[in-house]
C-alpha cells in the first residue's frame, strides 16, 4: 500500500509539472466566462443554461485531462523504456499499475475540484445577478452532478490504464481510450433506439444483431449512467437508489478494469 | 530580405488583411441575411451525437434559431413558410433533446402563435412540455390561450386553465381566468389580458417589442370595441361608423394601428384593422406575408 502511494505522488506530481495542464484550465476558464455572457441571451431558464454549462465544462475538461495527460502518464514509461529502470526496484507490477492509477485519479481530483470552486462561483454570481430565474436550482443536485462527472472520468482513466497496458504506443492508446469515451457516451442512446423501434417493429432487427448488442451493453462502459445533469440543470428529485446503483457501477467497472491490466500487465515483456 | 524590408512587407500585409477581413464579415452578414433556414439533425441523430451533453446542445440549438429569427426581425424580412417551417422542426428537435427547457416553449408561444399563426403545431409543442414539466402553470396557460382565443374551443380552453390554475406557484388571477375568458369569449379584451401576461414574462428584447407592438394594436381595437359597446347601451344600437364614436364624444379620437391599417367592424362585431395587425411585406420577400390569425 505504502508503495502504491509513493508511486501515486510521483505520478500526481508529474502530472502537474504537465504543460496541457494550462491548456485545459484555459479552455475552462473560457468556458465559464462565456457563460457569464451568454446566459443574458436565454428568457426564462438562465439557471438551467448555467448549469448544462458548466457541467459540460467539467465533463469536457476532464475528458482533455485524461487523454492529453493522464494518458501520458500511463504510456511514458513504457515508450521511453524508463519503465525497465522502473521494475527493477522492489515494486510488483500490479502496485505498478494501481499506483499509476490513484496518481492520475489524485491529479484528476485537484484539477477537476478547482474547476468545480470556479464554476461554483459562476453559479453563485449568476444566481445573484438573475436572481428569480434559478428557482428550481438545487445545490446538492448540482454537486451530486458534478462528483458523477468525475466518477465519468475516473473510468475513462482506468479505461486508458487498461489499453496503455496493451497497446505498444501511446498514439494507439490514445486513439483507443477515445473510441472507448464516444462508444461509452453513445451507447445508452443507440442501444434504447434500437430497442424502441425493434418493439415498434419499424426496423427489423436480427437475433444475431439483439446478442450482439446485448453484449456490447455488457463490455462498453454506459456513462449515460453517471449523467446527473437535467435532475441538476431543474432540481428534480434525486433517487437515492439510482445514486448507489450508479456508484458502485462505476467503482465496480475500474476494479475489473485494472485488475484485468495487471494480468495483462504482468504476461508482458519489456525490451 | 533584410529586416525593413521584412517589416515593410509586414506592414503592408497587415493593411491588406483588415481590409480583407472587413470584407469577408461584411460577406458573412450579406449571405447569412439571405440564407436560408438551416437543415435541422432530427433529434434520434443529434441526440447520438451530443455525446452525453445534450442539454447544452440544446440550448446551442435554441440559441441559433432565436439569432437566426432576430436577423429576419431586425432586417425587416418576413419570415418565409420555410423559415417557420425551420422553427418547428428546430424547437421540435430542442424540446427533444431537453423537454424540460422552458425558453422554447415561451419563444413558440411568442412567435410561433403570434407571428406565424400556426397554433396545432403549438399547443403539440407544448403538451410536450406539460407533461414534462409538471409544476410549471405557463404552459397549460398558453395551451388554454391558444385554445380559447385562436381555435374557438372553449371546453379544451378552460380544461387547460383550471389544470394551470391548480399547481402551486400559480398566479392568484389564473383562478378567474378560466370564468373570465369564458365571459369574454373571443372579444380583444381576452388577448390583451393574455398579451400583458406574456410580456411581464419575457425579457427577449425582440419578442417583446413583437409583442409589445401587438399589445398596442389590441389595446387599441379593445378600446374601440368597448366604446361601441357603450353606444349600444345608450342608444340601442351600433353607431353606424367607427368616426361617430368620436363626433359623439365616446372616443377622444380614434386610436392609431400602430401597423398602420385602417380600423373596420367585422361581421362578427370584432373591431379589426386593414394591416390584419401584420407587418408589411418586403419587396424581397412578398410572399412571406403572415397576417394575424383572423379572430
Amino acid at each position: 500500500m505504502k508503495k502504491i502511494l509513493a508511486l501515486a505522488n510521483i505520478t500526481f506530481k508529474e502530472g502537474l509539472r504537465s504543460r496541457a495542464v494550462y491548456g485545459i484550465g484555459l479552455f475552462s476558464f473560457f468556458i465559464l466566462g462565456l457563460n457569464i455572457t451568454v446566459a443574458g441571451f436565454f428568457m426564462r431558464d438562465v439557471g438551467k443554461v448555467t448549469v448544462d454549462m458548466n457541467l459540460s465544462a467539467l465533463s469536457i475538461a476532464g475528458l482533455l485531462l485524461v487523454l492529453f495527460v493522464g494518458l501520458n502518464l500511463i504510456s511514458k514509461d513504457i515508450d521511453r523504456k524508463t519503465i525497465q529502470l522502473v521494475l527493477t526496484k522492489p515494486i510488483s507490477r500490479y502496485e505498478y499499475i494501481f499506483g499509476k492509477y490513484v496518481g492520475i485519479e489524485m491529479f484528476v481530483f485537484v484539477a477537476l475540484f478547482l474547476l468545480f470552486v470556479i464554476s461554483c462561483l459562476t453559479v453563485g454570481g449568476l444566481s445573484v445577478v438573475y436572481e428569480g430565474y434559478f428557482q428550481g436550482f438545487v445545490w446538492s443536485n448540482f454537486i451530486v452532478a458534478a462528483f458523477f462527472v468525475y466518477v465519468k472520468i475516473s473510468v475513462l482513466a482506468a479505461i486508458a490504464v487498461f489499453f496503455g497496458v496493451i497497446a505498444t504506443s501511446s498514439f494507439v492508446t490514445l486513439i483507443f481510450s477515445f473510441c472507448a469515451y464516444i462508444v461509452g457516451e453513445t451507447l445508452d442512446e443507440v442501444v434504447f433506439y434500437l430497442k424502441s423501434s425493434a418493439s415498434s417493429s419499424e426496423v427489423v432487427i436480427s437475433e444475431g444483431v439483439k446478442k450482439v448488442i446485448a453484449v456490447t451493453s455488457y463490455i462498453a462502459p454506459n456513462f449515460s449512467v453517471f449523467d446527473f445533469k437535467t435532475e441538476a440543470a431543474y432540481g428534480l428529485a434525486l433517487q437515492p437508489s439510482r445514486v448507489g446503483n450508479s456508484l458502485a457501477y462505476g467503482l465496480i467497472y475500474i476494479l475489473i478494469l485494472l485488475i484485468l491490466s495487471t494480468f495483462i500487465f504482468q504476461r508482458r515483456e519489456f525490451n | 530580405m533584410s529586416r525593413s524590408a521584412a517589416l515593410g512587407l509586414l506592414a503592408l500585409l497587415l493593411i491588406g488583411y483588415v481590409f480583407v477581413q472587413r470584407n469577408a464579415w461584411e460577406d458573412r452578414a450579406l449571405t447569412r441575411r439571405s440564407s436560408l433556414p438551416g437543415y435541422v439533425l432530427p433529434s434520434g441523430v443529434s441526440r447520438v451525437l451530443a455525446m452525453g451533453n445534450k442539454g447544452i446542445l440544446a440550448d446551442f440549438l435554441f440559441l441559433k434559431t432565436m439569432t437566426f429569427f432576430g436577423e429576419r426581425f431586425q432586417t425587416g424580412q418576413i419570415p418565409s413558410e420555410a423559415d417557420w417551417s425551420y422553427l418547428m422542426h428546430s424547437l421540435d428537435t430542442v424540446t427533444d433533446l431537453d423537454p424540460y427547457f422552458l425558453d422554447p416553449y415561451v419563444f413558440c408561444e411568442g412567435v410561433l402563435v403570434w407571428w406565424a399563426g400556426k397554433i396545432d403545431e403549438a399547443n403539440r409543442l407544448l403538451e410536450k412540455g406539460i407533461a414534462k414539466r409538471t409544476w410549471e402553470w405557463r404552459l397549460p396557460f398558453y395551451a388554454g390561450f391558444n385554445s380559447f382565443y385562436f381555435q374557438n374551443d372553449n371546453a379544451q380552453g378552460s380544461a387547460y386553465v383550471i389544470a394551470a390554475a391548480k399547481i402551486p406557484g400559480s398566479p392568484d388571477f389564473l383562478k378567474t381566468l378560466a370564468a373570465r375568458l369564458a365571459y369574454y369569449g373571443k372579444k380583444t379584451k381576452t388577448a390583451v389580458l393574455f398579451l400583458q401576461q406574456m410580456l411581464m414574462e419575457t425579457n427577449n428584447p425582440q419578442l417583446r417589442k413583437t409583442l409589445g407592438k401587438r399589445l398596442a394594436a389590441l389595446e387599441a381595437a379593445s378600446s374601440i370595441e368597448e366604446a361601441r359597446e357603450r353606444y349600444l347601451k345608450d342608444f340601442g344600437h351600433y353607431p353606424e361608423h367607427l368616426n361617430d364614436l368620436v363626433s359623439s364624444d365616446y372616443l377622444e379620437k380614434l386610436p392609431l394601428d400602430p401597423y398602420g391599417g385602417r380600423w373596420e367592424v367585422l361581421t362578427n362585431g370584432r373591431v379589426f384593422s386593414t394591416s390584419k395587425f401584420s407587418e408589411q411585406p418586403s419587396t424581397k420577400n412578398p410572399s412571406g406575408v403572415q397576417p394575424v390569425p383572423q379572430p
